[in-house]
C-alpha cells in the first residue's frame, strides 16, 4: 500500500522545493538583471540633441548652393529650382560628420568614402541611404528647422522639399 | 645527497618571525620545493613540477606569461594616470595635456600604458594562435580555451573603452565608428549602443561610462578570468605537451602534483 | 636544478613476481589527465619557473620601456564634433573590420562576420575532440604543409579581393541595379563564403581529419584578418581611399594614428 502510494507520486518534495529553489534563484537573478538595466539605461531628453533652430532667411539661399548652420549641424542644401531641404551632416553609414566639398559639389565622408549628392543621395560608397533630412518650416520669411527628429528615408523624393 | 651545512642566513631563516611568514625551509630538496609553491597564495597557480618540454621556449614563446605582465604594467601605469585623469569632456584633454606637460614622467607613464594596451592585444592575439596551433583547446582543456576566448574579447573591449579616454579627435571619431557599427546589430543593436554610450552620441555620459568600464569593471572581471585561466592550467595537467610517444606503453605516473 | 627522478615503473613501483602469471599493475580511479601516460620528464617548478618569468619580466618591461623613451603616445587636436578627421581610423585591431566595412554592409561586415569568428573559437573545442598530436605544431607534417597552403591561398584570395574591389566596386556597378541588401549584404557575404568554404571542400575531398579542417579554417581566420588589417592600416589614405604608404597625401602618416 504505502509502497504503491509513493510509486504513484509524480515528485517527491524534496523535487518540489528544489525546484521552488531554483526557479525562485531564476526569478531574483532576472530581476536583478531588469534592475540594473533600467539603471543603466540612459534618459535620452526628450527632443533629442536639438531643439528648433533658425538657418537664416528664405531669400539668402541661391539655388544651387549648400550652406552650413553650426548650432544645427545641418546643411541647407538649395536645389537648383529653389527648393531646400535640410540635411544632417552625420554619414548614415558610421556616423562621421560629412563635409561639403565646394570643389567638387559633393559631400564626401572621410570615414568610408561615402559621396552624396546636394539631395543627399548616396553617389557612391557604402553608405545604406540618403543623408537624413529635418523637417522645414518657412514662418515669416525665415528658415526654421527642428533638429529633434531626424528622418530617415530610402530615396529622393520630390515631396521632401520645401519651398518658398 | 651531500651534508647540508648551514647557511649564513640561518639566523634569519630560522627565526621565529621568518618562519611565521614561510612555512617551509631552504628550498634545496624536493619537499622544500614543493611547499615553497604550494604554501605562497600567488604562487600556489604554478604546479609543483612541470614538464621539461612545457619550458621550451620555441614551444609556447612565452606568450601567456608576457600578456599577464603587459596586464599587470597596464594596471600599474593606469592607476599612476589616474591620480590626474579627470573624465569629463571639458577637463579630459586639458587633463592629459597637463599630465604630459607638468607632470614628472607623465608623458613617459602615458607612454608605457599606451604602447603596453597595444603589445597585449598583440601578445594576446599570438597566445591563441600559439594554443591553437599546438592543439592546446582539446580535452580536457576545453573550457579553458573558453575563458581565453572570453579573455582576448575582455581584452579587446579595455582597450577599445580605453581609447576614447584622452578625449582627442583620434578617440573620438574611433569610438564613434566603433559604436555605430554595434547600432547596426539587429533588434538589440540600438539598445547595446545607448547603453554603452548613455545617450544618442558620444559625449559626457558616453565618457564616464567608458571610464567606468575601462578602470574598474572590465580590469576586475580581467583578474578574476585570468585567475580561473592559471587554475585551469594547472588542473588541466599543465601546458598542452606532446606525450603521445609513451602513451600506452609505460603504466602512469602521477608526475605533475595536484 | 634537480635531476628529474625518473621512475622506472614496472619494476620498482609493481616488482614483478616471476612465479606468478598476474600481476598488480595499475589501480586507476576515474579518468584524469595523466591515464595512459608515462612517467615524463619533469622538473620541479622552483626555481627554473620563476627565474623564466623573472627574465621575461625584465624583459618585456624593459622593451616597453625603451620603446615609450623613443616614441610618443599620440595626442591629437581635442575633440570636436563638428569636424571629423581626415580619414578616420578604428584604433589598429579594429581597422582590419573597418577595411570590411568599405567592402560590405555594416550588418555583414560589422555583425555577422564577427559573430561567426566568436562562435567558431566557442566552439571549436567541441568539434574538434581528437587527442591526437596534442603539444605538436601544426600536429603533424602534413597539417604544416595545410597551414602553409592556406595562408598562401588566403593572402592572395583576401588580397586580390581588396584591390579588385577597391578597382571595380561590385557595390558601384550594381548600384540601382539589384537593391543593397543584395549588391552590399549578398554578394560581397557569398564571395566571402566561397573564399573560406573552397579550401574547406579541397580538404574534405582529400579526406581530411577534423583537426585538419580546424587548421584550414583557423589560418584563413588570421590571414584574412591580416591582410584586411594591414591594407585598412597601410593602404588607406585621406577619404579611406587606396594609396602606397609613401605616396599619401596631405602628409598623411599611417603609424601617427597608433
Amino acid at each position: 500500500m504505502k509502497s504503491g502510494r509513493e510509486g504513484k507520486r509524480l515528485f517527491s518534495r524534496r523535487e518540489v522545493v528544489g525546484t521552488v529553489w531554483g526557479v525562485s534563484l531564476v526569478a531574483l537573478f532576472g530581476q536583478f538583471s531588469g534592475a540594473l538595466f533600467e539603471y543603466l539605461k540612459p534618459r535620452i531628453p526628450a527632443g533629442g540633441f536639438g531643439s528648433k533652430v533658425t538657418a537664416g532667411l528664405a531669400k539668402e539661399f541661391k539655388p544651387g548652393t549648400v550652406s552650413y548652420v553650426q548650432s544645427g549641424r545641418f546643411y541647407i542644401s538649395c536645389l537648383p529650382d529653389g527648393g531646400l531641404l535640410a540635411l544632417w551632416q552625420r554619414c548614415t553609414h558610421l556616423g562621421c560628420t560629412v563635409p561639403w566639398v565646394k570643389a567638387k559639389k559633393l559631400f564626401m565622408c572621410p570615414c568610408h568614402s561615402s559621396v552624396f549628392n546636394p539631395e543627399g543621395v548616396v553617389v557612391s560608397g557604402p553608405a545604406p541611404r540618403p543623408l537624413d533630412l529635418f523637417p522645414i518650416q518657412i514662418i515669416g520669411g525665415e528658415v526654421i528647422v527642428d533638429t529633434s527628429q531626424p528622418i530617415s528615408r530610402d530615396k529622393f523624393d520630390i515631396s521632401q522639399v520645401t519651398r518658398v | 645527497m651531500s651534508v647540508q651545512t648551514r647557511s649564513r642566513w640561518a639566523p634569519l631563516t630560522e627565526s621565529r618571525v621568518w618562519r611565521s611568514f614561510f612555512r617551509h625551509g631552504p628550498p634545496n630538496n624536493p619537499l622544500d620545493r614543493s611547499l615553497v609553491m604550494t604554501s605562497n597564495i600567488f604562487l600556489h597557480l604554478h604546479p609543483v613540477k612541470v614538464n621539461r618540454k612545457s619550458l621550451k621556449w620555441s614551444y609556447s614563446f612565452g606568450l601567456g606569461v608576457i600578456s599577464a605582465i603587459l596586464f599587470g604594467t597596464l594596471v600599474f601605469t593606469g592607476v599612476l594616470l589616474m591620480f590626474y585623469y579627470v573624465p569629463s569632456v571639458e577637463r579630459a584633454y586639458p587633463a592629459l595635456l597637463n599630465i604630459q606637460v607638468s607632470v614628472p614622467l607623465g608623458q613617459f607613464t602615458r607612454n608605457m600604458h599606451r604602447w603596453s594596451a597595444h603589445l597585449m592585444v598583440l601578445a594576446v592575439i599570438l597566445h591563441m594562435v600559439r594554443v591553437f596551433y599546438t592543439g592546446g583547446y582539446k580535452p580536457p582543456r576545453e573550457f579553458n580555451w573558453l575563458v581565453g576566448v572570453g579573455l582576448l574579447l575582455l581584452t579587446l573591449g579595455a582597450s577599445f573603452t580605453g581609447y576614447l579616454l584622452p578625449w582627442d579627435q583620434l578617440s573620438y571619431w574611433a569610438i564613434t565608428v566603433g559604436t555605430n557599427i554595434a547600432g547596426y546589430v539587429p533588434l538589440v543593436g540600438a539598445a547595446t549602443k545607448s547603453l554603452l554610450l548613455g545617450g544618442p552620441e558620444v559625449g559626457q555620459d558616453a565618457l564616464i561610462r567608458f571610464y567606468t568600464l575601462h578602470i574598474a569593471v572590465l580590469p576586475v572581471l580581467m583578474m578574476l578570468a585570468v585567475s580561473i585561466h592559471l587554475w585551469r592550467v594547472r588542473k588541466d595537467g599543465g601546458l598542452a605537451i606532446n606525450d603521445s610517444n609513451d602513451a600506452g606503453d609505460k603504466v602512469g605516473e602521477d608526475a605533475i602534483g595536484n | 636544478m634537480a635531476t628529474p627522478n625518473q621512475p622506472t615503473v614496472t619494476d620498482e613501483t609493481f616488482p614483478k613476481q616471476t612465479n606468478k602469471t598476474y600481476a598488480l599493475v595499475e589501480l586507476m580511479h576515474g579518468e584524469g589527465p595523466m591515464v595512459g601516460k608515462g612517467p615524463d620528464g619533469t622538473v620541479f617548478s622552483f626555481p627554473v619557473v620563476l627565474l623564466i618569468e623573472i627574465i621575461l619580466v625584465l624583459g618585456v618591461t624593459l622593451a616597453v620601456f625603451l620603446f615609450s623613451l623613443v616614441k610618443n603616445a599620440p595626442l591629437e587636436a581635442i575633440a570636436n564634433p563638428l569636424v571629423t578627421t581626415d580619414p578616420a581610423k578604428a584604433p589598429w585591431y579594429f581597422v582590419g573590420l573597418q577595411e570590411l566595412l568599405e567592402h560590405m554592409h555594416p550588418t555583414v561586415a560589422g555583425v555577422l562576420i564577427p559573430t561567426c569568428l566568436v562562435i567558431f573559437l566557442v566552439l571549436l573545442p567541441y568539434i574538434d575532440r581528437s587527442r591526437a598530436h596534442v603539444g605538436v605544431w601544426f600536429s603533424t607534417p602534413r597539417g604544416k604543409r595545410i597551414v602553409v597552403w592556406t595562408a598562401l591561398y588566403t593572402v592572395i584570395a583576401t588580397a586580390a579581393y581588396v584591390l579588385l574591389d577597391n578597382q571595380f566596386s561590385l557595390r558601384e556597378m550594381l548600384r540601382d541595379v539589384v537593391p543593397v541588401w543584395v549588391a552590399q549584404g549578398l554578394v560581397p557575404a557569398l564571395i566571402i563564403a566561397i573564399i573560406v568554404v573552397l579550401p574547406a571542400l579541397v580538404l574534405r575531398l582529400r579526406k581530411a581529419t577534423t583537426r585538419e579542417l580546424m587548421i584550414a579554417l583557423f589560418t584563413i581566420m588570421l590571414f584574412s584578418a591580416l591582410i584586411f588589417t594591414l591594407s585598412g592600416f597601410f593602404l588607406r589614405g585621406p577619404g579611406f581611399k587606396m594609396y602606397l604608404p609613401w605616396q599619401m597625401p596631405n602628409g598623411y602618416n599611417p603609424l601617427d594614428g597608433l
